[in-house]
């Protein structure tokens, strides 16, 4: 029942940002097929005129760095709200007095939030895959699965940083606008100083893209994915630890 | 249930920075009664229960209650599967419905009591489908006391139950409280409401700025404490009545007026030996001895 009403919490800011997210891939793509086809829409039979492969996929890159930004508000969002919010609000002493533990109340939310996040980054490209593939013009599935990856590898610390944010500071909006302000803030950092590092480069692929074909290479940053993951794993240990000493 | 304390602290404090909300708290509840636990607002006792009940750590001290220690986080879930707890605000999740409520809490509750979950329902008339966030303060608290009712807990504790109810609910209340106690629930209840406390408590507890200063049954209470109006000749001197058991003095010309906690015979006879014109000996409410405890203080 915990997931139950985890969902119910996080249910109204997922299916908005899966929503908005999966419309606005429908749509792009839809634009890129028609570029990339010029005044030959729908192209026949998977035909493409020459050079335009490449510029078909330098609109689906176009399409990550815009999914990248909204998948980003999209999982701080979801990784608002939990125990210290519900403090503010009054209902802490009702969860707390259950006889459940505070790292299973962490658990539980930090599990349905990675859940909507990676459902978050497969649905709207699914449906990037899809409509490409109603247009004759079907992206390969390996690139969906490389930028899906990509997405979630490199990007779920965004969604431990909001969780320990929210972890920290109770209000309804000083928590998501901290959370905000420390994801633009560490981006911008990042590029000015340790470029290389920079997890931002690392989810949209920039890192990774042949820049002649616009295909992500299957060679994969994995050890930037693997730092991303474990950086994201101590950050929610942190919060776990952070919830456990609070008062409430 | 056994003898054993179902609540016992020991030295329990909590400090806010400089500040104490509760200071060095030695605190025994009997298991098998209906205990208040009385005090001004920022007397500490919604700290000592958020204590007991591991929201909030103790800056020092310990306790244990249903015999396990309330430190231990392992030991304190654990001892919440006999403890129902309705908190003063009456928390409840604003964007489940009435049922969805129930089916929450009773998920959690194996000895989950349908008959009383039913007819509470019924007899507070509780609309199932409405959204929690639609209810009003007396729904919400009918509500809140369903769910600590038909948990089957060992140890019940309220914090200011009667909160939001109207008269008529206040009398289910009480009786669903004795009835409760009767079937061997402890029962660990603050509140305001004196009126009621008096109806049903057996023992009280009173807190005031983190340190208790009553602990006692209400028997001993009601057959202790005596207020005694002495006239006398001429202006009778104080200083002859701090006796062991007087609590306060108050003097208007030659009337004097005594509030004792116990000795109320010598402090008769002290009267006497000083040639009292009239005395008169009157028990005390809880009421009374509630505020010139807190007064005093």
């Amino acid at each position: 029942m915990l997931w139950y009403k985890a969902w119910l919490e996080t249910r109204a800011r997922f299916l908005t940002s899966l929503a908005t997210l999966t419309i606005f891939c429908g749509v792009f793509v839809h634009h890129a097929v028609y570029v990339a086809c010029s005044n030959t829409f729908p192209c026949a039979e998977g035909w493409i005129r020459p050079g335009r492969q490449a510029e078909f996929y330098r609109l689906l890159v176009v399409t990550q760095e815009f999914v990248v930004l909204m998948w980003v508000m999209a999982v701080v969002l979801l990784g608002m709200g939990g125990i210290v919010r519900e403090k503010a609000l009054g209902t802490a002493s009702l969860t707390l007095s259950l006889p459940v533990s505070r790292t299973r109340l962490m658990r539980v939310r930090v599990g349905l939030g990675v859940l909507e996040a990676i459902a978050l980054a497969v649905l709207p490209w699914a449906t990037v895959f899809g409509v490409s593939w109603v247009a004759r013009m079907p992206v390969l599935i390996t690139q969906v699965g490389l930028y899906v990856l990509l997405l979630i590898g490199g990007g779920l610390v965004y969604f431990a940083t909001a969780v320990l944010v929210s972890s920290v500071v109770a209000g309804e909006y000083t928590a998501p606008a901290l959370a905000f302000g420390v994801v633009l803030l560490t981006a911008i950092m990042f590029d000015a100083w340790l470029r290389r590092f920079n997890v931002w480069r690392l989810v949209t692929g920039d890192y990774s893209i042949d820049r002649n074909t616009y295909l992500l290479s299957e060679h994969l940053p994995w050890l930037g994915i693997v730092a991303s993951l474990s950086t994201a794993g101590l950050i929610l240990l942190a919060s776990v630890v952070v919830v456990q000493r609070r008062d409430f | 249930m056994t003898n054993e304390p179902v609540i016992l602290t020991h030295c329990l404090t909590k400090s806010y920075g400089t500040a104490k909300a509760v200071r060095a708290l030695n605190l025994s509840v009997e298991g098998n009664r209906i205990t208040a636990f009385l005090g001004r607002n920022g007397a500490g006792k919604s700290t000592t229960i958020k204590m007991l009940l591991g929201m909030i750590r103790p800056t020092s001290g310990s306790a244990t209650m249903l015999g396990k220690q309330i430190i231990d986080a392992e030991g304190n879930r654990e001892l919440r599967k006999h403890v129902a707890y309705v908190a003063e605000d009456k928390p409840l999740y604003g964007y489940m419905t009435v049922e969805q409520t129930i089916r929450f809490a009773s998920s959690f509750y194996p000895d989950w009591r349908s008959d009383v979950e039913k007819k509470l329902l019924r007899d507070y008339e509780l609309p199932l489908h409405r959204k929690v966030k639609a209810l009003s303060k007396g729904m919400r608290t009918k509500l809140a006391l369903l769910l600590a009712f038909a948990r089957r807990p060992d140890l019940l504790i309220l914090d200011e139950p009667s909160e939001g109810l109207d008269p008529v609910g206040i009398e289910y209340l009480l009786q669903v409280l004795v009835a409760q106690a009767a079937e061997g629930v402890s029962v660990f209840f603050s509140s305001h409401q004196i009126a009621e406390v008096e109806r049903v408590a057996d023992h009280v507890c009173i807190l005031e700025k983190g340190c208790l200063l009553v602990d006692a049954s209400l028997d001993q209470l009601r057959q202790s404490y005596r207020r005694i109006d002495l006239v006398f000749a001429s202006v009778p001197p104080e200083r002859d009545f701090h006796i062991s058991g007087v609590e306060r003095i108050q003097t208007h010309g030659r009337e004097m007026s005594v509030f004792a906690s116990r000795n109320a015979e010598a402090i008769i006879a002290r009267a006497r030996d000083l040639e009292a014109v009239s005395v008169e000996v009157a028990p005390v409410g809880l009421r009374d001895i509630f505020l010139e405890t807190v007064k005093e203080n």
